[in-house]
């Protein structure tokens, strides 16, 4: 059956589809033609070298055209195609519409593919000599990860996922054998609201940049050890691989600003698999970077140094299969789920292991491997030593975040740990501890040999001056308070800070080119006080202490009340504060919820006054969800997000609607408590549960919508002041007669709960009856929310900004030694 | 003795411990049944009982949910949370909970939950397809 579709625009996707399927051949093409390239015993013959070339040039080319047609697609809402349907819709502003391009899985691995072509083509400018072996691997990559875009069946199977998918073909659905089905489909699925973030635009291209430049070390050390060039290729590789750990840790670092800012669990680092996924390769490359460096400098180390290389570059293969087969399912709520690519992502783990470990054996016996021990006083020893445990603290996280795959391989049914967030604290801060150690007392060694007596006394003095400042710093904290391992790491960190300080003031008298270490692990350390005290010390400021119903059995419950929950315009003393949620306001589709605080000193005044505007999105397809809203002060941060609030759907959010519609009177009424009457003078004030009502005056000619008057006609509207908590409000409602029948139109005042009638007027005592209807305690609008106040988080971004400089100024001295050939 | 292979034990003997410790904090996957009969903290995956009324009053107590959960063997139980319902709970699809039992009640510390509409998208978007077709035959 052939049904001619109306409306669809099928030429962008035929193009993409075409780039892809050229993408992936010339992928191909180029690892062939590097591959013998590189092999070919002729060295004058350029024929293969060049194909090569010109191959992964229009690979560039078609990774380019490819991400085009998708951007046309999503930015002109075609949503024929199951991607700009489900990704985006027309309301998204252009800058999110950037996100909502690698919301989906293929996207993302757009954007890998995007940034190994453009990291390709620096290699192909830079690498010299190295460039054929080296892209040979660069393209194979290319090859596997250009392959999960082409969604086409083969035998059976479909291999990738395409992002040119049509909605009709991606869904079954009778509406799809209609040629006029365009017409009904008006607009896509959205952005996850939580996706709606600036750093969402930033966080995924660095993400993946580092993602992608972990190539290039692994690439070198094939090379290296395919091409015999064993001790050449890691000076040659460690400016890439200080600069796949400057990108990826700053990609980590923003993604991790990104859920502090948007999203509510309440902290800046969770150890949700998907974050543990994106670490443990950066970890291990970390320690590949230093034992290169130990190889470098004093000839020792050469295997761990290969090995970690190589493998620092697998575990991001395995972190992408982690992530993206689904197979976390029931341990995470970020995880992507199955595309079909399960087997697909785990060859890719595969063939990448099968090259480390294949040539590894393979070159065994040439492999330069020093058989003379290392000085114990050594800075190399050391440094290695330190390398080994952070691999350690990468095997913990592995371990860990791998159980769903044990339980896939081994048939086994193991749960995660019911508390991995505590678990990970303890197991990560004592290697923390340690590394810090060594990363401070290794300064004061030196390669090959150090005079001990002047090394113990440099270290001792340190350490002495350490432990004081963590004292310290864990008594004004309140660090004590928490487990032992915690102080000691805050103890390591401190030490960290301190030696390389040292060694920074060194630096900056002279020895000018070690001071990008030395900064680099300055942010570091300090990274790591600040996560300690923020993470260890952050308190809920809204404990919850006032009279709530207790319900049977929550007493033995014992868990932390951190809920507040606050009735509009009512305040509630809340730690130091005083907070009242005062209001909404709605800029479609969020809802913001406007919080006041205000903190008053001794005498009552009020020494500081802020609003945050913590928001939800009632999203028809995401629910609601909520993103907090953070004051943040130089050395504390007060961090506030809405748990619970009356809103359900899009629809009903027309907040702040005084409607006095006649129709629904009888069932309006219903919101209220029963009215109550009262007969009043004017200058009478009426006394309810949350303040007064003062008939102030009478105005003999209100303003009555579409209402003609004649002659014989009154209208009377009765000026009403309203003081509820501390504010006031006016309203008037109006008491008609008209030809000979009464009508009374009520006001409400949404923000007090209250409705008023003017219901009647009585001649003979000049009184004026006012109805008042309060709205029940329950029905009137809250907000339930947490805050959370983190100390000192500012200098875990502090730390990390510096941690980058130092990566900056690592990597300029590195390729400045560096003479490529 | 040489310091690498020392070195080599230590590494060693702490990656054991490591993969020892990481084993011994794992739990298991229990039903309901299991919970009475133990005094630890274990998952249960199963899901909501949506005959059953959700209880969440946060006019009265914010801090208190509950709701009656079916595990994967079919036996139902009330399940407590000391905390706010989380958004669309009405809406998952399944539900692991952690915690352990107190009397007649679960009394969970974790509640995670799958929501078709959010990590499948392709099956909620079926249900709106459908809905636009009859808008089609009017």
């Amino acid at each position: 059956m052939d049904t001619v579709f109306k409306g669809e625009h099928l030429m962008p996707g035929h193009l993409g589809q075409f780039f892809i399927i050229l993408s992936f051949g010339t992928a191909l093409l180029s690892t062939i033609s590097y591959y013998f390239a590189t092999t070919q015993a002729d060295k004058l013959d350029q024929s293969w070298f060049r194909l090569g070339r010109l191959s992964f040039y229009v690979n560039t080319i078609s990774v380019v055209a490819i991400g085009s047609c998708l951007f046309y697609i999503i930015y002109n809402h075609l949503f024929e195609y199951h991607y700009a349907w489900a990704h985006s819709s027309r309301t998204l502003p252009v800058y999110y519409i950037i996100s909502s391009y690698w919301e989906g899985q293929e996207g993302s691995f757009w954007l890998w593919t995007f940034w190994q072509a453009v990291l390709g083509n620096i290699l192909i400018w830079k690498a010299k000599s190295w460039e054929k072996p080296v892209m040979t691997v660069v393209s194979l990559s290319q090859v596997l990860l250009s392959s999960m875009l082409i969604g086409v069946e083969v035998f059976g199977a479909r291999v990738g996922s395409s992002p040119f998918i049509l909605l009709r073909n991606a869904i079954e659905a009778p509406i799809f054998s209609q040629p006029g089905y365009l017409e009904f489909i008006k607009d896509g699925n959205g952005l996850n609201p939580l996706l709606q973030n600036y750093w969402m635009v930033i966080h995924p291209p660095t993400l993946f940049l580092g993602f992608a430049s972990m190539i290039i070390p692994f690439a070198y050390a094939v090379a290296g050890l395919w091409q015999r060039r064993y001790k050449e290729w890691i000076a040659a590789a460690i400016p890439y691989a200080l600069f796949a750990v400057m990108i990826l840790g700053t990609g980590i670092i923003m993604g991790s600003f990104w859920a502090y800012e948007s999203l509510n669990f309440g902290g800046f680092w969770n150890w949700d698999p998907v974050e543990n996924a994106s670490v443990i390769p950066w970890l291990v490359l970390i320690a590949a970077v230093h034992v290169m460096i130990v190889y470098k400098n004093s000839g020792h180390s050469y295997f761990t140094a290969t090995l970690l290389t190589l493998l620092s570059f697998v575990l991001v293969l395995y972190a992408s299969f982690m992530t993206r087969s689904g197979i976390l399912g029931e341990t995470s709520v970020h995880a992507f789920t199955d595309l079909g690519m399960f087997w697909h992502l785990v060859i890719d783990v595969l063939v990448f292991f099968a090259i480390m470990v294949g040539l590894l054996i393979w070159r065994w016996k040439e492999l330069p491997i020093n058989k003379k021990e290392e000085e114990t006083y050594s800075r190399e020893f050391w440094m290695f030593v330190g390398s080994a445990f952070l691999g350690l603290s990468c095997l913990q996280l592995v371990v860990v975040t791998s159980i769903p795959v044990w339980n896939a391989m081994f048939k086994t049914h193991i749960a995660p740990p019911t508390n991995p967030i505590t678990l990970y604290n303890i197991f990560q801060a004592g290697f923390a501890f340690v590394v810090t150690l060594f990363m401070g007392f290794t300064q004061f060694l030196k390669y090959k040999k150090t005079d001990t007596t002047r090394f113990f006394i440099t270290t001792l003095v340190y350490m002495v001056v350490s432990a004081l400042v963590t004292g310290l710093i864990i008594y004004i904290t309140g660090l004590y308070k928490l487990k032992f391992v915690f102080m000691l790491a805050m103890f390591g960190a401190v030490y960290g800070v301190l030696a390389n300080s040292k060694i920074l003031s060194e630096a900056l008298k002279g020895k000018i080119k070690l001071a990008g270490s030395a900064v680099a692990h300055i942010g570091f350390a300090l990274l790591l006080v600040g996560a300690l005290i923020a993470a260890g010390t952050s308190k809920v400021v809204s404990q919850n202490e006032t009279g709530v119903i207790q319900v049977k059995g929550f007493e033995k419950a014992g868990d932390a009340r951190e809920n507040i929950m606050l009735y509009k315009n009512q305040p509630v003393q809340m730690g130091d504060y005083k907070v009242t949620y005062i209001g909404d306001s709605l800029v479609a589709p969020n809802h913001y919820f406007k919080v006041d605080y205000k903190r008053y000193d001794a005498a009552g005044k009020v020494t500081e006054h802020f609003i945050l505007k913590p928001n939800s999105q009632a999203n028809a397809k995401f629910g609601l969800v909520s993103s907090p809203d953070t004051k943040h002060y130089l050395l504390h941060d007060l961090y506030t997000h809405i748990t619970a609030a009356p809103i359900k759907e899009e629809e009903n959010m027309t907040a702040g609607t005084t409607g006095d519609s006649h129709e629904h009177e009888a069932n309006d009424d219903k919101n209220y408590e029963p009215p109550v009457p009262y007969q009043v003078a004017v200058g009478d004030t009426i006394r309810y549960r949350e303040g007064y009502v003062i008939l102030r005056s009478l105005n003999k000619q209100p303003k009555l919508q579409n209402i003609p008057l004649t002659g014989n006609d009154v209208a009377v509207g009765a000026v009403l002041e309203i003081v509820s908590h501390d504010i006031k409000y006016t309203a008037e409602p109006v008491f008609m007669i008209k030809g000979g029948n009464s009508f009374d139109f009520p006001r409400k005042v949404d923000d007090a709960g209250l409705k008023l009638r003017f219901s009647k007027i009585i001649p003979q005592e000049n009184k004026f009856e006012i109805t008042l209807y309060q709205q029940p305690e329950r029905s009137k609008a809250y907000i339930v929310m947490r805050a959370i106040n983190f100390p000192y988080i500012n200098f875990f971004w502090a730390g990390t900004i510096i941690m980058v400089i130092g990566f900056v100024m690592s990597i300029f001295r590195r390729s400045k030694e560096l003479k490529v050939v | 003795m040489k310091k690498s292979s020392i070195l080599g034990i230590v590494v060693i003997a702490i990656a054991i411990a490591v993969i020892i410790s990481t084993y011994s904090n794992t739990s298991t996957y229990g039903s309901f049944h299991d919970a009475e009969k133990t005094q630890d903290e274990l998952h249960i995956v199963g899901h909501l009982n949506k005959g059953k009324q959700l209880y969440y009053e946060p006019t009265k107590d914010a801090n208190y949910f509950s709701f009656y959960m079916l595990d994967n063997k079919g036996e139902e139980c009330k399940v407590v949370f000391t905390g706010t319902k989380p958004q669309d709970f009405e809406r998952s699809e399944q539900i692991v909970l952690t915690g352990q039992m107190r009397g007649k009640e679960f009394h969970a510390s974790k509640i995670l939950m799958k929501c078709p509409s959010k990590y499948t998208q392709d099956k909620i978007e079926t249900t709106e397809a459908t809905a636009t077709t009859k808008q089609a035959n009017i």
